[in-house]
């Protein structure tokens, strides 16, 4: 009969109604985020504190963007001082590329996802400030140090060749 | 200063100088007609890039004679973002981040036909697990999308609760995705040689539950739209595009299914796992308004059945071939096209040897239904317009580039 | 208190019932679309958005009146008040109980749906003055569409007029009272003979008050705001609020013929007649509620198959319906 789809499709929304609302209610409940989730670009950290960073300039080279910047001051004893790790989160589309491509495991996608402003001007900001990068015979003493043992980090990671 | 008014569309614009005050403006084209010599004119209406339920920036200037359309000219460009330009400037693992943004919605085909032409050149066998998880994450995708083809096109009828019924899916749906890839939308997950990464742990559970409560939440949500009779009598007959017509704009997807083409890449040309995978294309008959909905209600019911033998036969192994960090694939041309959730969208690509494409072309299906739209208006009423756009699934991030 | 002074006073009850209606209606339609739609609706002003509608009409109040440099002044400026006066003349027949009301007028019925008319003009002239092609459009469909409709709604409603023998809409209430083998009342919606009647009035009033699935006026996806899209502040809030009050008239109108208006049949007459007023305006709030659930769920109809549907089928039923119940009513009796 004419008219019994429209009986049905109240009866529907009805059945919908009583499943409950599906609203998170943000900012007093939050979703957790995967493990993946790729938010704002974070730099990592030894055990002591010092970065990881050791300036190889490959995620500025990568950015497709070009939003991250490193400015360097090398050393008479060839040892880099990194004055003002720049990214402009503005613009960044959260690729995860520059992540991807750090030889050293240096910088990592957060999962910082409030990142509204009310000045632009900290639509940019620095990652790292007047530290010391850290040397490559740094990184090999702690992967030296560190146990052999399974590989702990999330399945899978990106298996890019030499 | 010149006076720079530029009337090509003739559609008599106010410019100064060139109208008289107090007389009407041009852009009322009179149409003398109607009984007893009474004159009726014309309304030319703009169906501006702002408005509730063109499927983006779409501008359509449509002339009306009461509600009835007598003639439509479609206007698209507000969504140019370059795409094909900045792809020459960027490294071959970074343009699928153009791609995510060319059909926002379907991000992953759109990833996977540039993965699948930079391979032809690069001739490296990707593995088949990089195959499987490829077809997984583009029938999840294509499911997403589906989804907001179906909430968008109940809301440009008028009916408001299936639209957030499927965004509740869709939240499964981009959670799952969001497991994988690490983001809900613009997922940079499909590269050249395979993939980024394999299945998180957890995220297999997590489909087996969608999949568990999905087809029977799409029987509702068909007998909740497609059952209701005065939605039926809103889509049915209206827009109806001949084989025709079909083949001679270079229609695809389910636009071209529904006017009764048997053609679908995914049984036509083969790519990724679907060679192996068991499914069927569904049909229209007419290919008016409601075949275009019923054989996208189909796929969707189809994709469901995939993504479960995709999860049961997921095999083991690298998810990704060994590429190099740069990727320089050799110099020539190579075209690859995939079935998207709105037709055929291919990337023809050109290389010269660097690190950077000389030149990379985007087709998107989309942009060739919004030229059919233009041929298919007049005669309908201005009603049936936003049914005509909400199903041909016109999606201007594809269409403008 | 002079007869002035008293009427004087019960036209303020009703202009204030109406503007309470109005707050309480929105948000109503919020919260029952939104859980319709799986989410919360208001939740923040108040306990649980009770103070939401309250905050939106200071907000209108206070807001900027934009008038557009090229509308016709006048017809502008009156639009509003032309949809805004006969809302609130509509509520001087409602009986919400058998002391409880503004008028008691012979002709209450037809003075109700008269009175409703003058709706349709209001939005003609708020879509032409607002020199907008899309107004334009939702003013000519206001006028296609709530014009033509006044027929099958009246002629839906006379079989009733025709049993109960007058249009005073107190004593079709009063047919109503009592029972049918002490449990089921005399509703007239138990009367077989009107469920016809029912279904044609449902129709025709659903297309007179613009709700869905027959907004096309204000097809908020095809033609934007349609007739209201110009106007801002107070002016749109006038017409928001005759909506919103003729949705209530009409669901009033739906209580007081079918639902057998204040009476409560299984109480005893004194005792429910006390609670008139509140039995009256719970029932036409379920009323307006299945009016609400019928607009979430429900695609619109397209203006040339709603014009057919009324000069084809509505009024032909109608005319038929009259014919047959009169023959029927001669009959039984």
């Amino acid at each position: 009969m004419w008219g019994m789809g429209l009986i049905n499709g109240l009866r529907i929304s009805w059945r919908n109604m009583r499943r409950g609302p599906i609203t998170v209610k943000y900012p007093y409940e939050k979703l957790t985020l995967p493990e993946r989730a790729r938010w704002a670009v974070a730099p990592k950290y030894f055990a002591d504190g010092s970065p990881k960073c050791t300036a190889c300039m490959t995620c500025v080279r990568t950015c497709p963007d070009h939003i991250l910047d490193i400015y360097v001051t090398t050393a008479e004893d060839k040892t880099k001082h990194i004055d003002s790790f720049f990214y402009e989160i503005g613009a960044c589309m959260m690729c995860g590329l520059c992540v991807e491509s750090c030889p050293f495991d240096a910088i990592l996608m957060s999962h910082d996802y409030e990142l509204a402003v009310t000045d632009p001007a900290d639509l940019s900001y620095d990652l790292l400030t007047d530290v010391d990068a850290a040397t490559g015979a740094r990184h090999k003493a702690e992967k030296a140090a560190a146990e052999p043992a399974p590989d702990t980090s999330t399945a899978g990671e990106v298996s890019v060749g030499e | 200063m010149t006076d720079h008014c530029d009337d090509t569309l003739g559609v008599g614009l106010l410019c100064e100088g060139q109208h008289e005050p107090g007389t009407p403006p041009a852009g009322l084209r009179r149409a003398p007609s109607g009984v007893d010599g009474l004159t009726t004119e014309h309304l030319i209406i703009n169906m501006g890039p702002q408005h509730p339920s063109t499927h983006g920036v779409l501008r359509m200037i449509i002339e009306v004679d009461g509600e009835e359309v007598v003639a439509a000219e479609v206007s698209v460009g507000y969504l140019h973002r370059g795409i094909e330009k900045l792809a020459e400037h960027r490294r071959y693992d970074a343009v699928g981040t153009l791609m995510d943004r060319g059909d926002y919605v379907s991000g992953i085909m759109g990833e996977l036909a540039f993965a699948l032409a930079t391979e032809q050149l690069m001739e490296i066998e990707v593995p088949r697990k990089a195959h499987w998880l490829r077809s997984l994450t583009s029938e999840l995708n294509r499911l997403a999308s589906h989804l907001v083809w179906y909430g968008t096109f109940g809301l440009d009828t008028g009916a408001m609760g299936q639209f957030l019924y499927a965004m509740r899916e869709r939240e499964a749906l981009l959670d799952i995705l969001e497991a994988i890839s690490g983001q809900r939308m613009m997922f940079n997950y499909v590269r050249p040689g395979g993939v980024v990464a394999d299945l998180p742990v957890g995220v297999e559970e997590k489909i087996r539950a969608f999949l568990g409560t999905f087809p029977m939440y799409l029987d509702e949500y068909d007998q909740l739209l497609g059952g209701n009779e005065i939605f039926q009598a809103r889509v049915k007959g209206i827009g109806v595009i001949d084989r025709d017509m079909a083949l001679a704009f270079g229609l695809t997807g389910a636009n071209l299914r529904a006017s009764g083409v048997d053609f679908d890449i995914r049984k036509a040309r083969p790519y990724a796992a679907y060679p192996e995978l068991d499914f069927d294309v569904p049909l229209g008959a007419k290919g008016d308004a409601w075949d275009r909905y019923t054989v996208r209600m189909g796929e969707m019911a189809q994709s469901a059945r995939m993504i479960g033998q995709l999860i049961d036969g997921m095999p083991e192994g690298e998810h990704t071939a060994k590429v190099p960090r740069i990727i320089r694939p050799a110099a020539g041309e190579s075209y690859a096209s995939v079935e998207s959730s709105r037709g055929e969208t291919a990337v023809h690509l050109v290389s010269d040897g660097t690190e950077h494409p000389y030149r990379m072309h985007y087709r998107g299906p989309s942009l060739y239904a919004v030229q059919a739209l233009e041929e298919l208006l007049p005669g309908h009423l201005l009603g049936d317009v936003v049914m005509l756009i909400g199903s041909t699934d016109v999606m201007l991030g594809e269409i403008d580039r | 208190m002079s007869a002035i002074g008293i009427s004087a006073l019960k036209v303020l009850a009703a202009l204030g019932l109406m503007l309470a209606n109005g707050v309480v209606m929105i948000y109503m339609l919020r919260k029952v679309l939104g859980h319709l739609h799986i989410r919360l609706g208001p939740m923040h002003v108040g306990w649980k958005g009770t103070l939401q509608t309250v905050m939106d009409v200071l907000k209108l109040l206070t807001k900027e009146d934009i008038t557009p440099r090229a509308v016709d002044r006048w017809l502008f400026r009156i639009a509003p008040a032309v949809v805004f006066i006969p809302s609130l003349m509509a509520y001087a027949a409602l009986p919400f109980s058998d002391t409880w009301r503004v008028t008691n007028l012979d002709t209450g019925l037809l003075y109700t749906f008269a009175v409703l008319s003058l709706v349709p003009m209001g939005i003609l002239m708020a879509g032409w003055a607002s020199n907008n092609k899309w107004s334009l459009l939702g003013g000519m469909r206001a006028a296609a569409q709530q014009i033509a409709y006044e027929v099958p709604l009246l002629l839906s409603v006379l079989p009733i007029v025709m049993l109960v023998g007058s249009m005073n809409l107190g004593v079709i209430v009063e047919a109503q009272r009592g029972t049918v083998l002490a449990v089921i009342p005399r509703w007239f919606i138990m009367n077989p003979l009107f469920w016809p009647t029912f279904l044609l009035y449902s129709v025709s009033a659903l297309i007179e008050t613009n709700q869905t699935p027959f907004d096309m006026s204000e097809a908020e996806s095809e033609i934007v705001a349609g007739f209201a899209t110009e106007y801002s502040a107070m002016k749109f809030g006038l017409l928001f609020l005759s909506e919103f009050s003729n949705q209530f008239i009409v669901a009033a109108l739906t209580v007081t013929l079918f639902f057998g208006g204040w009476t409560l049949p299984w109480i005893p007459e004194a005792v429910s007649n006390s609670f008139g007023p509140v039995v009256f305006m719970l029932k036409t709030y379920l009323v307006i509620a299945v009016m609400m659930w019928i607009r979430g769920t429900f695609p619109r109809v397209r203006i040339d198959q709603l014009m057919q549907l009324g000069w084809q089928r509505l009024i032909p039923i109608s005319l038929v319906w009259i014919v047959f119940s009169g023959i029927v009513i001669k009959v039984w009796s």
